[in-house]
């Protein structure tokens, strides 16, 4: 089963096949957004050199946030005009579960951090358990300093990846005892992790619907927003 | 930091001497009544960009992109009924990209504008004549203070 994977959720675009267990080829850019630009063309190069055709895909497996707002609006267009036309299901996989598959078999905590622009990150905490990933918190998004005091609660390992790593690693590193950071050729989503998590949804849970699946933006509400603004108004009432 | 302008000319060069300086990231909010001539400063800071493209209100369009030395995104929120309404085109994605904005009628979104920013508050002091008041929040608009004085 051929399943056609599409990431770009962040600054790097990026499409792979994958035959069942196999990958047969991966195309990864992280230069600027350019999304909208490269995205047709690197699909089209990448089935040109497989020798296939669209029709040949069984499958289309999507990052469906959070991530980059436009990034995520063109992945998602993009697959479904693939899906309607090629009558081929698609699935949405979050960009975190695919960004912590990357790192798989890593003991402890993984933890994808996504920057989510003030100060904030998306992320989620997971662990390999037997073999599979599983999640151990919800999607969040939420300020660098509350996910580590949560970390440092945790009193585990810890390895981070993701777009903020180069933002933060060096934060991280003052404040959690001795964190792990993905190595580079890791830290950027790869449509062949998303396409392989996407193979298995399919297979266990079935096609999202076409004409409701929609990204997955996960912003703070208004009043989250307002109370810390709020904080930030107050006179330092503390010192 | 006040300024007189007698004419729309006065306005857009004023503009221009701000746009400019300006570099991107910078963020400069517009505010005063309808008529007041945001747009028309807004012109004078295109022009200081390089950008020689005709600009016009994004009223109905919210946000308008232009290119120059330094891309431009100007901005007018009049028609927002809620802060939440901006948050959700990807906001943040805009004005922390590697971009000028300029947002007409902040005042709408105020919990949104980060805390560094320029807020330019114009009001009527006769059918043409206005003045403008310039505020600077941030060391990084220490340069485009020196050029004004």
């Amino acid at each position: 089963m051929k399943i056609l994977g599409i990431d770009t959720a962040t600054e790097s675009a990026s499409c792979a096949v994958i035959d069942d267990g196999k990958v047969l080829g991966e195309i990864v850019f992280n230069y600027k957004k350019q999304h909208s630009v490269i995205l047709m063309d690197m699909i089209d190069s990448i089935l040109k050199n497989l020798k296939l055709d669209i029709s040949d895909i069984d499958g289309f497996a999507v990052s469906e946030g959070p991530g980059s707002f436009t990034g995520l609006r063109i992945g998602t267009a993009a697959v479904k005009g693939l899906s309607q036309g090629t009558k081929k299901p698609l699935v949405g996989i979050s960009t975190l579960d695919s960004l912590a598959f990357n790192m798989a078999f890593t003991p402890g905590i993984i933890c994808p951090i996504m920057d989510a622009l003030r100060g904030n990150v998306y992320t989620s905490l997971y662990e390999f358990e037997g073999g599979a990933l599983v999640r151990k918190s919800e999607y969040m998004v939420i300020d660098l300093d509350k996910l580590i005091e949560l970390l440092s609660d945790r009193n585990s390992q810890v390895c981070f990846i993701g777009d903020a790593v180069p933002l933060y690693r060096v934060k991280l590193s003052l404040n959690l005892r001795d964190p792990k950071f993905a190595p580079a050729h890791l830290n950027v989503a790869k449509a062949a992790s998303l396409a392989e998590l996407g193979l298995i949804k399919l297979t266990d849970k079935g096609a999202s619907d076409l004409h409701t699946f929609a990204p997955f933006y996960l912003r703070k509400s208004q009043a989250e927003r307002e109370y810390e603004k709020k904080q930030r108004d107050l006179p330092n009432e503390r010192l | 930091m006040n300024f007189i302008t007698n004419t729309v000319e006065e306005t857009i060069e004023l503009g221009k001497k701000i746009g400019r300086s300006l570099k991107p990231c910078d963020i400069v909010c517009i505010d005063g009544d309808l008529g007041s001539g945001k747009t028309h400063l807004t012109k004078g800071i295109a022009l200081g960009l390089g950008i020689d493209e005709h600009i016009t209100s994004p009223t109905f369009n919210i946000v308008n992109e232009y290119e120059g030395r330094i891309k431009l995104y100007h901005f007018d929120v009049y028609r927002v009924n809620d802060p939440d309404e901006i948050a959700a085109i990807g906001f943040d994605e805009y004005i922390f990209s590697n971009a000028v904005s300029v947002i007409e009628w902040s005042d709408y979104i105020k919990e949104l504008i980060p805390d560094e920013h320029i807020q330019i508050n114009i009001s009527n002091e006769s059918e043409t004549r206005r003045s403008i008041n310039i505020q600077f929040f941030g060391k990084r608009y220490d340069n485009i203070k020196e050029v004004l004085l």
